[in-house]
């Protein structure tokens, strides 16, 4: 059986004042229907770009696809025509982002930005389109739909505003839905009730969710699989559990090791010492070499496959010769 | 609450004009010689008889508050003066002369935003394209241009190589018995050049300023919002973004009203337009200083205007200000 | 957290070197500095070297340009010798043109920098004050001052800083708004210095990067409010300016092109020169600008 989303080798390279850099390296992931697919990793490791690569949203220039393919139900994405993307997004793949604060439109209504999200896809009238949204309003849990539909986003809390997102999101009922780290612009509680509406929707709308955060608390609550990056690049993926319960790579490690307790479902994540490399600064070798405590010779200059090895698939060479 | 904000704005307007009310009283005043003489004005002509007559009208033998108290109660009642000149009030004077003044103000206000917009909002596309480039170059030079060097040098262009717009003037003689439609594209022939001139400089402003304030909305949020939802680029741009992107030109418009009104000053004079600058330059020839002042007085009431007219527009364009009801 | 340290100096050591080094890398901005050097190097040796008087008649009426070789310019409607007007009518420009920047910037300065400052108020009064500047076309309220108080190139030059000071006052305003917050300064106050030494001495060379760049500018409104007085004849009669030729050929000009067309052309480039260098100075102050 063939995925939902299958990211294959996926290059994506920015033209910065330092010349051209990799912000993706052969990132290849896939997505089933109806799943949840988490992806963790620091701050600059790719994944908002995974997530734009695939909406066909990276910004160019100075962003490019430079090589692989994206296939959304077996439909190659990165050769698409501009009008064939317009017609995917928002139908077929919606995405929420991080700044609710930021991401509507704060001349417009919250209803009027999402009749307009359905009537870009959808042939209906302006008031069938503005009924659909005060509908989708109740779904997402906002209190008296039919009057916040005429408020403007300057009018609604940060947790209000994400779930407008959300409702504008799924209002096409897309088989995908990418949420980027939709809560961390939250409070805690509204986090909560976020991912609670997440999985509802996800129940109701049967679409497959790939969660993108840093709170690995979410991703053992809401995660079938999970995907780790780390500058750029996949370094381990397997089941959620598989990866929470035996990390392998020494970054997944300290991830996982950073959690006080899952369980408590209070976690978040604490710092590894050390940065991601600039991306101009990437050598040979491997890219968390410089922050390993297993690195050696090879690390630092030859670059991991992901590859099994053990338990599950690992992009490190101390794994894969049975050093740790 | 808009229509309590809009009171609140209207009376500020009103004490701003009496603050110009006051501060004419004191021109006069302030000016060297005494001030019988200063009103009268016009070189030659002054006899005594007229300046006692001006002195009883204006109070001037009484003590200065009473002065400007009489000075006041005239100008409310609609008494700026007398142009002994025109032998007309500077009223009547001036109200034939505001409608011109009007018209090619407004229209080289609405010329230089519409095309300033359109050519800063394409240029934004490509930041570094051609047209980018253009609008920076011609915005600089559009700014140290001298507006009346650039009204002369249409006339000349116009006048003799490609004589196809008039150059002088509101209406032909010609015309002047011809039916309204008729006049009215008289009128517009006549407005082409002098608008454009007016236009140019804040036209190469208001492009060079919404091409970066649209290159900074491009880049927001909820511009990829709106693409990830499968906007078409024109409504990305024109509906999403422009929108947005107009609030800043709108309030730089509404700042520079003053300034367009100066420089319709100096472009009425080049083209012979029948308008109040034209009658303040040859008021100021002549020193009839009610007629300036008048002058100065209406100029201001116009900048007050659009003043509020701006902040009710921004309120109208930016929900944000609206506040909660 | 760091305990309270000494802050910053307060002049940094060399941000003007810095500046230049950012401005001489821009090749337009070292284009205008060029041009406006020529400028001042011509116009300084017409004004003092030079012999010519500007309103001799010296030849024919509207000589045309390139004819006569004692005349590459031509000669205006009274027979007036043009290149020798260039020469001397751009002295009376620019001096207008800086002393009337100087005053706004002394007006402009002192007002924003107390409302800025003092807030409250104090704020409030002066604020008010500029909102009501600011409503008086600002040509229009020259021309009156100027015609009241009979021209001459201080009358001009007063009344064009009297009618221009209210940006720069909102400019310093907002940058002494900021700047008060900072670190330093509330070390400065921590320390006990007076006010006045705040105002001056800390905060004020802080903000001058975009003070300096908005004074550029307003050399170059001055220089173009000048010329439009002198080009309505409003300016002193005894001294030959660029706008006044511009303004006494006027009525011929369908006769005669050149006596208006080349005088404009000096206006513009003096007023370009200076504005690229404005614009040259901003980019030089905020560096990450250019980045775009
Ligand atoms: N417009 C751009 N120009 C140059 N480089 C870019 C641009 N956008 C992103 N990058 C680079 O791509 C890399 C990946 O960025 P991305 O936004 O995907 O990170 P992320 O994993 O989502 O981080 P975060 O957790 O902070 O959201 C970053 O290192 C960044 O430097
Ligand atoms: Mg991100």
């Amino acid at each position: 059986m063939s995925a939902l989303l299958e990211i294959e080798d996926l290059n994506v390279t920015f033209n910065t004042r330092y010349g051209a850099v990799t912000a993706l390296d052969s990132v290849s992931l896939h997505v089933n229907a109806g799943e949840t697919l988490g992806v963790v990793g620091e701050s600059g490791c790719g994944k908002s770009i995974t997530a734009l690569s695939v909406m066909g949203l990276i910004p160019s220039p100075p962003g490019r696809i430079a090589g692989g393919s994206i296939r959304l139900n077996g439909e190659e994405l990165t050769t698409a025509s501009p009008a064939r993307m317009r017609a995917i997004r928002g139908a077929e793949a919606a995405m929420i982002f991080q700044e609710p604060m930021t991401s509507l439109n704060p001349v417009f209504t919250v209803g009027a930005q999402i009749a307009e999200a359905i009537m870009l896809h959808q042939k209906v009238g302006a008031d069938q389109a503005m009924r659909a949204a005060v509908a989708l309003l109740d779904r997402v849990g906002i209190p008296s739909p039919d009057a916040r539909a005429r408020d403007y986003p300057h009018q609604l809390s940060g947790g209000m505003r994400q779930r407008v997102m959300i409702a504008m999101a799924v209002s096409c009922r897309p088989k995908m839905l990418i949420a980027d780290e939709p809560t961390t612009a939250l409070d805690v509680t509204v986090q909560a009730q976020i991912f609670d509406l997440l999985n509802e929707i996800q129940r109701d709308f049967g679409a497959a969710i790939v969660l993108i955060t840093h709170d690995m608390g979410a991703i053992a609550e809401m995660a079938d699989r999970v995907a780790v990056m780390y500058a750029g690049r996949v370094i381990e993926g397997a089941t959620a559990d598989d990866v929470l319960d035996h990390p392998q790579h020494p970054y997944a490690r300290g991830l996982i090791d950073c959690i006080p307790n899952i369980a408590k479902g209070d976690a978040a994540l604490r710092e590894i010492p050390g940065v991601v490399p600039p991306l101009h600064l990437l050598g040979a070798g491997c890219a968390f070499a410089a922050r390993c405590a297993h690195a050696n010779n090879r690390c630092h200059t030859e670059k991991p496959k992901l590859a099994a090895h053990g338990h599950h698939p690992a992009a490190c060479h101390a794994v894969q010769e049975g050093r740790i | 609450m808009t229509a309590s904000f809009f009171i609140r704005r209207i009376a500020y307007g009103l004490l701003l004009m009496l603050g110009v009310v006051i501060l004419n009283f004191l021109l006069i005043r302030l000016a060297p010689g005494d001030p019988a003489v200063v009103i009268a004005g016009e070189m030659g002509g002054i006899d005594a008889q007229m300046l006692a007559a001006i002195r009883a009208d204006y109070g001037l033998d009484k003590p200065l508050p009473t002065q400007l108290w009489i000075y006041l109660s005239n100008v409310v009642q609609g008494n700026l003066g007398e142009s002994f000149f025109f032998n007309q009030p500077v009223a009547t004077l001036i109200s034939a002369r505001i409608g011109p003044t009007i018209l090619l103000v407004l229209t080289a206000q609405v010329l230089s935003i519409v095309i300033g917009m359109f050519l800063g909002v394409i240029a934004a596309r490509k930041p570094n394209g051609p047209l980018s480039g253009f609008v920076s170059v011609f915005a600089t030079i559009g700014y140290a241009v001298p507006v009346f060097w650039t009204g002369i040098m249409l006339v000349i262009l116009f006048a003799s190589v490609f004589p196809i717009f008039p150059v002088e003037g509101m209406r032909s003689v010609r015309l002047r018995d011809a039916g309204p439609i008729a006049q009215f594209f008289d009128v517009a022939h006549h407005l082409v050049l002098p608008a454009f001139t007016l236009a140019i400089i804040y036209l190469a402003q208001y492009a060079r300023l919404s091409r970066a304030s649209m290159m900074d909305v491009l880049g927001s949020d909820y511009i990829r919002t709106a693409r990830a939802k499968g906007a078409t680029e024109q409504s990305v741009l024109f509906k999403h973004a422009l929108r947005n992107a107009a609030l800043p030109i709108l309030t730089v418009a509404g700042l520079q009203f003053g300034n367009l009104i100066s420089g319709a000053l100096l472009v009425e004079t080049v083209f012979n337009w029948p308008g109040m600058g034209r009658l303040a330059f040859d008021s100021i020839l002549r020193r009839n200083y009610p007629t300036v002042l008048g002058v100065l007085f209406f100029a201001a009431a116009m900048v007050v205007a659009a003043n509020i007219l701006t902040d009710l527009s921004y309120r109208w364009a930016d929900p944000r200000l609206r506040g909660r009801e | 957290m760091t305990e309270p340290t000494v802050p910053e100096p307060y002049v940094a050591e060399s941000p003007g070197r810095e500046a230049w080094r950012m401005y001489s890398r821009n090749r337009t901005a070292l284009f205008g500095l060029g041009l406006l050097f020529v400028i001042l190097a011509i116009t300084f040796y017409g004004s003092f070297f030079y012999a010519g008087d500007a309103y001799d008649i010296v030849w024919a009426p509207h000589e045309p340009p390139m004819v006569t070789p004692e005349f590459p310019l031509g000669t205006d409607y009274l027979g007036r010798d043009i290149v020798t007007g260039m020469l001397k009518g751009g002295g009376p420009t620019m001096a207008v043109g800086a002393a009337a920047a100087l005053i706004t910037m002394v007006i402009g300065v002192s007002l924003g920098a107390l409302a800025g400052f003092y807030g409250g108020w104090i704020d409030t009064a002066l604020m008010r004050f500029t909102e009501f500047f600011q409503v008086l076309p600002a040509l229009l309220f020259a021309m009156v001052l100027v015609t009241l108080f009979s021209p001459s190139l201080w009358t001009i030059a007063f009344a064009i800083g009297v009618v221009s000071w209210p940006q720069t006052a909102r400019l310093t305003r907002a940058e002494f708004m900021k700047i008060k917050e900072l670190e330093y300064v509330t070390a400065a106050r921590a320390i006990g210095a007076k006010n006045t030494r705040i105002i001056w001495k800390v905060i004020l060379p802080n903000a001058a990067p975009p003070l300096i760049v908005s004074a550029a500018l307003t050399i170059g409104v001055a220089i173009l409010f000048e010329a439009g007085l002198s080009f309505l004849g409003l300016g002193d009669p005894n001294v030959m300016s660029w706008g006044l030729m511009i303004g006494a050929n006027r009525d011929q000009l369908l006769d005669a092109w050149w006596p208006v067309t080349f005088p404009g052309l000096a206006i513009f480039l003096t007023v370009l020169a200076v504005s690229l260098v404005g614009d040259g100075l901003n980019d030089a102050f905020n560096p990450k600008l250019r980045e775009r």
